[in-house]
């Protein structure tokens, strides 16, 4: 569906760009500490650096900590069902091409029971944002099993630790068909606003993974990352294209098996962008093409007649 | 000189769909539509007409899966259609036990007895549930009935038992259809938003007769709502699980005590009539702590024949909910109805309180039953005959007690916290009783609030109305 049918735009008065206090809305209501703080601050930066049309943005989250995000960004937005906030988030992308979609949640929301859409929504690669705060616990129901809850970690339903294999989100999102796929940690404001920045300029499906620490039931699970706290953040070099020797050994974020075996090194991993296909096309692209191809063959004929011919065959 | 014979097709009623796509590719009008319904498929097959026919082949390129059409002659190497093998040739046989034909009776083992516990509603039915010998649980974390789920992975490892957290609530109820169809017990807590996600296993596993006892710890809605007690789901369990023609027991308990009672009765009645059981409790109940004595007994549960174990004794078994023709699915209804009807006659459960003067009757299950209680009370202390009538099944609806009651009765105050769902229940099964009843008033609470005493006493107290 043509975004130009539903609502022409008026030729926009000059406005004054996005800020901080725009775009606030209500106060956070996450625990004091949690690593979402930081995301929401860098996603107002973004905001601010992209300087859409606020009426233009569109957040969507399912159910979690982290999917309380709408509520705090000054744009519209959407609170839905546990794991559904892709399906929500493509249809709006797809009969509203013009906007920019944006969806929020955790790793409990996109992948346990919103799995299956997350692979399927990359698959397609419908044109949107997705950006998936992890923090490997549920927190909203106080400390159950994730997804991404390493072996051996201790919570209600595995009072004996984690025995369940976690899964790998990059290695599954790139095998998925995401085409952009990258991922970055709380702490790290400049390299989240910068990602999440590519993200949102990425024409397609992106992902960004953001570590995001939960201080009330997995304190310190992200600590073999944070500097601060002995760890260290291995960002993703990537390939510059000069020729230099040093170049050959940085990592080609167009090379999808490159990205996939990077996805395997060991914990805490590389952060930064495994992968990036600006070749492939959007479904939205797709679709307007089909609808251009097939509407070219009724000569501008109206929906009245078209459907009149197609009942009459139907006699 | 004549011209090789090659093969020509023949039809396999039993395989063909009707489908027509051969007579559009044959070159010599050699088949036609079929115009006999074939009994054993209910579908209509195509009709060959070979006199023209020159073995061209293009219809059984065109006939799709399961190939109604064949050569008269396979090809060589052809062996014919695959015959399943006893896997006990096969494989030699399988290293299990053998259970004998039938039942294997359950097992009561006495409890020694102990003090009173203090403990969570949600606490308390796992417990029950763990009395009853369910030892597998399948679930998803939701607010708020976790904690029951949290008690189960604890608790179940010891005594070798199978917890898992699964995807999502659609996973658990599969997982639940699963082990009730190896004629386990089994269960999962879940609130309201993952009991709408479960309704499609609950109405496969209606269909297939498999048990599995469900506590929905219900909280308020509609959507997303929120996290607050209230009996929202009266309509869905009594009157919407899943599609089709379904049915399940509804147990509404009003205290921690009954919490653990009914899931542990839960069982005893999901493997009687083999068909799940739901347990509505509100989210106050589930959070509630109270004071909770243990049974005389526990249970190590048997093993029933119809299930499918997986050994020589109960290899002919089979569980489905699949009957494509239309007498067997309409004989299964008929069945089921049977049951329902079954149930019906023997399993109403009411709780009558100071109903035998009653002039007016309260109304009341869950939590709120609880704050009516105190209000009958205190209408009995100005001097109005109130009573309390409690249903502890909501499906079926204890409609042969109220029927004796209601003769004495004026004014009937329905008390729920939600919006009439346990009111349209009352007026469903009073119609389907052909029993006019006296005025029906409410007392409603929902979003989260429970009606507080003073309000249900205030609508104990209300003046009869009087049509002008």
């Amino acid at each position: 569906m043509s975004a130009s049918v539903l609502s022409a735009p008026p030729a926009d008065a000059p406005r004054a760009p996005l800020t901080r206090k725009l775009l606030t809305a209500d106060h956070p209501t996450w625990c004091p500490g949690c690593g979402d703080f930081a995301v929401l601050a860098s996603f107002y930066r973004v905001l601010e650096k992209l300087n859409y049309p606020q009426e233009n943005i569109v957040i969507f989250a399912g159910i979690g900590c982290s999917s309380r995000f709408p509520y705090f960004v000054n744009a519209h937005g959407g609170h839905f069902i546990h794991g559904r906030s892709l399906p929500l988030a493509a249809g709006v992308s797809l009969s509203r091409d013009d906007l920019h979609v944006f969806a929020f949640g955790g790793d409990g929301d996109g992948y346990s029971i919103g799995g299956n859409h997350l692979v399927h929504t990359a698959r397609k690669n419908v044109r949107m944002t997705y950006i998936i705060m992890d923090n490997s616990v549920y927190g909203l129901t106080k400390k159950q099993t994730s997804p991404t809850s390493p072996l051996g970690f201790k919570t209600k339903t595995d009072p004996w630790g984690v025995y369940d294999h976690p899964i790998n989100p990059m290695r599954t999102l790139i095998n998925s068909g995401a085409t952009f796929v990258a991922r970055t940690h709380a702490t790290q404001v400049n390299h989240m606003v910068e990602m999440m920045l590519r993200a949102s300029q990425h024409d397609g499906f992106s992902v960004v993974e953001i570590l995001s620490e939960c201080v009330e039931f997995f304190e310190g699970a992200y600590n073999a990352s944070v500097p601060r706290k002995g760890g260290s953040f291995q960002a993703i070099e990537e390939k510059k294209h000069d020729g230099t020797p040093e170049d050959a050994a940085r990592h080609d974020p167009t090379d999808e098996g490159a990205a996939a075996h990077l996805a395997l090194e060991p914990w805490p991993g590389r952060f930064g962008v495994y992968y990036e296909n600006k070749t492939r096309a959007t479904k939205n692209a797709l679709e307007q093409d089909l609808i251009a191809r097939t509407r070219e063959k009724t000569k501008g004929a109206s929906d009245l007649e078209l459907l009149q011919k197609t009942f009459a065959r139907m006699r | 000189m004549s011209a090789p014979v090659r093969p020509k097709p023949f039809l396999e009623p039993m395989y063909c769909k009707g489908c027509l796509r051969c007579i559009d590719a044959c070159p010599r009008d050699c088949i036609t539509p079929g115009t006999e319904i074939n009994p054993a498929t209910g579908l209509v097959p195509v009709r060959l007409h070979l006199e023209n026919c020159n073995g061209c082949t293009l219809c059984i390129q065109a006939c799709p899966e399961p190939y109604g059409l064949r050569l008269e002659t396979e090809p060589p190497g052809f062996e014919g259609d695959f015959v399943l093998e006893d896997p006990a040739k096969l494989f030699g046989e399988k290293c299990v036990p053998i259970h004998s034909e039938g039942d294997l009776p359950d097992n009561h083992i006495a409890l020694p007895a102990c003090e009173a516990m203090v403990l969570k509603g949600n606490y308390a039915a796992a417990i029950g549930a763990l009395l009853a010998g369910c030892r597998h649980f399948f679930g998803y974390p939701i607010t708020p009935s976790t904690e029951g789920a949290e008690l189960m992975a604890k608790i179940l490892p010891r005594l070798n038992g199978s917890f898992v957290q699964a995807v999502s609530e659609v996973a658990a109820v599969n997982m639940m259809y699963g082990t009730g169809g190896a004629g386990l017990p089994c269960m999962t807590f879940t609130s309201s938003p993952g009991f709408s996600l479960m309704l499609e296993g609950i109405s496969y596993m209606i269909g297939a007769e498999v048990p599995g006892v469900f506590v929905n710890i219900m909280r308020a809605g509609p959507g997303l709502g929120n996290i607050a007690p209230e009996q929202s789901d009266i309509k869905l369990a009594c009157r919407g699980l899943g599609h089709g023609n379904t049915r399940a027991i509804v147990l509404a308990p009003s205290t921690p005590q009954e919490m653990l009672d009914l899931t542990r009765e839960a069982f005893a009645l999901a493997f009687r009539y083999r068909n799940p059981v739901v347990i509505l409790g509100d989210g106050f109940l589930g959070q509630m702590t109270g004071k909770v004595r243990l049974p005389a007994t526990m249970i190590r549960p048997g093993l029933p024949a119809w299930a499918v174990w997986g050994d020589r004794a109960h290899r002919h078994n089979l569980i489905n909910s699949i009957a494509l023709a239309e007498t067997d699915l309409e004989a299964h209804n008929h069945h089921l109805n049977r049951k329902y009807a079954a149930i019906s006659a023997c399993e109403q459960r009411v709780d009558c309180y100071r109903c035998a003067d009653a002039e007016v009757l309260v109304i009341a299950c869950n939590t709120p039953a609880r704050m009516a209680k105190g209000a009958v009370e205190a209408a009995r202390a100005q001097g109005v005959k109130a009573g309390l009538f409690r249903p502890i099944t909501l499906w079926p609806f204890p409609i042969d007690t109220l029927a004796e009651i209601l003769p004495g009765v004026h004014r009937i105050v329905v008390v729920e916290a939600g919006p009439g769902q346990l009111e349209d229940e009352l007026r469903l099964a009073l119609s389907h009783a052909g029993i006019a009843p006296p005025p029906i008033d409410y007392v409603r609470r929902c979003g989260g609030f429970l009606p507080p005493q003073a309000e249900i006493l205030a609508g104990i107290l209300a003046p009869e109305e009087v049509p002008a």
